[in-house]
């Protein structure tokens, strides 16, 4: 009676046994799906180009290509990070290690609030694309009955998430194939039949909707940015699911700049076509169905139901691309005592982060029916609220890079400008379209809805400009009011476990030595 | 190649008693019993790596358990233990295929077959891909 140490060696070096079918499975193909997939294309299209065109009408399709630079950038970041922790880590473990504990709890807040933030969008499209699924076109403009199913939806996936139930690799190249088919012969038809002539309020398609330089002002263009980087939101993944592919070195660069091309093409061919068909003002006052009110026009009854199941395939991979993450996130923060240990609780019948998952579904319930309550617009509110926690966690990933390889930035003029001057400037972008939204939306008049704290008067001198705040909006109520709620609970959790805030920075000693482990010697928690 | 039995081993109230027939097999064939545990993330979401850590820290409590508990019942049988970053069905077919298994062992989940086929049940998996007999053994009422 021996126990041989081959567990151990499998713990070593996965590969000798662990990783010989896996390897085939997940190739260049495989990187790509996840990447396009988590970005989720046609429900960020559904969910957003209304939204984009109110704040810049006709040049959405320059937004769209603009806000795909700082998110280009962060990449570069994520990309260089995720080779110094392997697998895929978290901006919390990462911001941790290199800025510091206090910043790295902030950025795994601003992560779990962010993917809250996100649910009620995803919801409301799902209901309300079920009931035009289905043609009771009056259920989907009822907020009740568009709330239930919504709510629903929340439990199916949460279930889905819980239970561990995954597509195979094929149906997920399947779905999405289909999604971008989809998508694009819609684009052309509508782009055919305003060719053809005889569409009501259609506009003649031109180039200079491309050109960025043409958005009347800085600050639409920042507002423009934080709604835009939303759709690019999950594209991240393409990046760093690099550990299980054929070729780990070359494969997550390849696949990361194919799903690039993918989704600037499928963007910008989607916004030119949709707002050459009917106008740019057709298109923000159907903002919370945009695609649906364009479909029955653009591609004619039943083929426009294609269209709606595209939306709701995507918005379901796009509501597991954000649960699973929130959950394994809250995890992460468990598992080095940043967080409430029963955070890091595994269910050993489904091998999921049971408790992260089962209370994140249950939080992002009661968050989606109140917001419901009391908000007017809960889709556009949802989307520029979001955009504040993307900028904010994206842009403590850029400057992470940074710090985390100072010693080596001038080493190369290939070091300098990936893990320098992109993520920096990457972060520096993000930041200035985070802090110039501030301003834009302290005017309720730019929010979506009435003033929530019409109490607050205030006026600043910034570099000359002077702005005045009269009373904040309910988007940047909910954007920065959640994240700001994290600063109390890091004191709170500091003051009564104070092991994880005495941890040390780290920096890195080479470009290509993988990190020590995080937490040495802590011990994994379980149920 | 010694005989070899690889067991599926998470646990549950089904695979201790996967564990007590294994053990018997192998016994009587004079195999070398593998426990395994597989466990993967999916790869949708990422962020996975303090998730996986975790999960090979329970894979390995578990089969830590099982491995004393086998030695319990038969200190004879020669025990391996397999902790692999690896679907739980494909852990079993691929080191039941390395080590030429006489067969695997697994337990039922109790669970009634159109609830597991949603759960995703191991054992149904196995009795369709597997090149070598597949054990199921009944959860105990």
């Amino acid at each position: 009676m021996t126990t041989t140490g081959v567990g151990e060696r499998t713990t070593d070096a996965p590969q000798v046994v662990g990783k010989g079918l896996k390897v085939g499975a997940l190739g260049l193909v495989s990187s790509l799906v996840i990447g396009v997939a988590s970005t989720a294309p046609a429900y960020s299209l559904a969910a957003s180009l209304g939204l984009v065109t109110a704040v810049v009408g006709l040049f959405a399709p320059s937004i769209m290509l603009i806000a795909f630079v700082p998110m280009l950038f962060i990449a570069a970041a994520y990309y260089y990070m995720n080779r110094a922790d392997p697998d895929c880590g978290t901006t919390f473990t990462w911001v941790t290690r290199s800025i510091g504990p206090k910043a790295g709890w902030l950025a795994g807040w601003g992560i779990l609030v962010t993917d809250l933030v996100v649910m009620p969008s995803l919801s409301q499209i799902a209901g309300s694309y079920t009931f035009s699924l289905f043609g009771a076109n009056g259920l989907a403009q009822s907020k009740f009955w568009v709330t239930f199913v919504g709510v629903i939806w929340i439990i199916v996936m949460t279930l889905i998430c819980y239970i561990g139930i995954e597509l195979s690799a094929r149906t997920q190249v399947g779905l999405l194939g289909a999604e971008i088919v989809i998508l694009i012969v819609f684009a052309a038809i509508a782009l055919a039949k305003v060719a053809a002539g005889g569409v009501a309020h259609s506009v003649t398609p031109s180039i200079s909707w491309l050109n960025p330089f043409r958005i009347p002002s800085a600050a639409a263009l920042a507002s423009g940015i934080l709604v835009a980087v939303f759709i690019y939101w999950g594209w991240d993944t393409a990046v760093t699911v690099n550990e299980e592919s054929k070729d780990a070195k070359r494969t997550p660069g390849v696949a990361a700049l194919l799903s690039t091309l993918v989704l600037l093409l499928v963007y910008v061919v989607v916004s030119f076509a949709a707002q050459s068909f009917h106008g740019a003002t057709f298109l923000t006052n159907n903002s919370s169905d945009v695609l649906n009110a364009l479909s029955k026009a653009v591609l004619g009854s039943p083929w426009n139901k294609l269209l709606i199941i595209a939306v709701l395939t995507s918005a379901s991979a796009s509501t597991q691309t954000t649960i699973l993450p929130a959950a394994r996130s809250s995890l992460s923060m468990a598992v080095h005592k940043a967080f409430p240990a029963r955070f890091g609780g595994i269910n050993p019948r489904f091998l999921s982060p049971g408790f992260s998952t089962l209370l994140f579904g249950a939080v992002a319930i009661v968050w989606y029916v109140v917001l419901t309550l009391i908000s007017p617009n809960v889709l556009a509110n949802s989307i520029l609220a979001l955009g504040f926690g993307i900028a904010f966690y994206y842009a403590m990933t850029g400057y992470a890079c940074v710090v985390y390889y100072r010693r080596h930035v001038f080493k190369s003029l290939k070091n300098f400008v990936f893990i320098g001057l992109a993520p920096l400037i990457g972060a520096l972008i993000l930041t200035w379209a985070f802090v110039d939204s501030v301003f834009v939306y302290s005017n309720p008049a730019n929010s979506q809805g009435r003033a929530w704290f019409t109490f607050i008067h205030f006026n600043v001198h910034v570099i000359g400009v002077h702005l005045y705040v009269h009373g904040v909006g309910s988007a940047l109520v909910i954007g920065l009011g959640l994240l700001l709620v994290g600063l109390p609970l890091m004191l709170i959790w500091r003051i009564r476990h104070p092991a994880f805030f005495k941890r040390d920075r780290e920096v890195a000693e080479s470009m290509d030595g993988s990190a020590p482990p995080l937490t040495p010697g802590v011990l994994p928690v379980t149920d | 190649m010694a005989p070899n039995i690889v067991l599926g081993y998470d646990g549950s109230d089904g695979s201790k008693a996967a564990l007590a027939t294994a053990v018997t097999v192998a016994r009587a064939f004079e195999a070398r019993l593998t426990i395994v545990f597989g466990y993967e993330p999916n790869p949708m979401g990422g962020e996975s790596s303090d998730y996986r850590s975790q999960l090979e820290a329970l894979g390995k409590g578990v089969v830590a358990e099982a491995i004393a508990a086998a030695r319990a019942q038969d200190a004879s049988v020669e025990v391996e233990e397999l902790v692999v970053p690896m679907r739980p069905a494909e852990s079993l077919l691929e080191a039941a295929e390395q080590r030429g298994a006489l067969a695997i062992v697994v337990g039922g989940t109790g669970e009634r077959p159109i609830l597991g086929a949603i759960l995703g049940s191991v054992p149904h998996k196995l009795l369709y891909r597997s090149s070598v007999p597949v054990l199921v053994v009944p959860t105990p009422e």
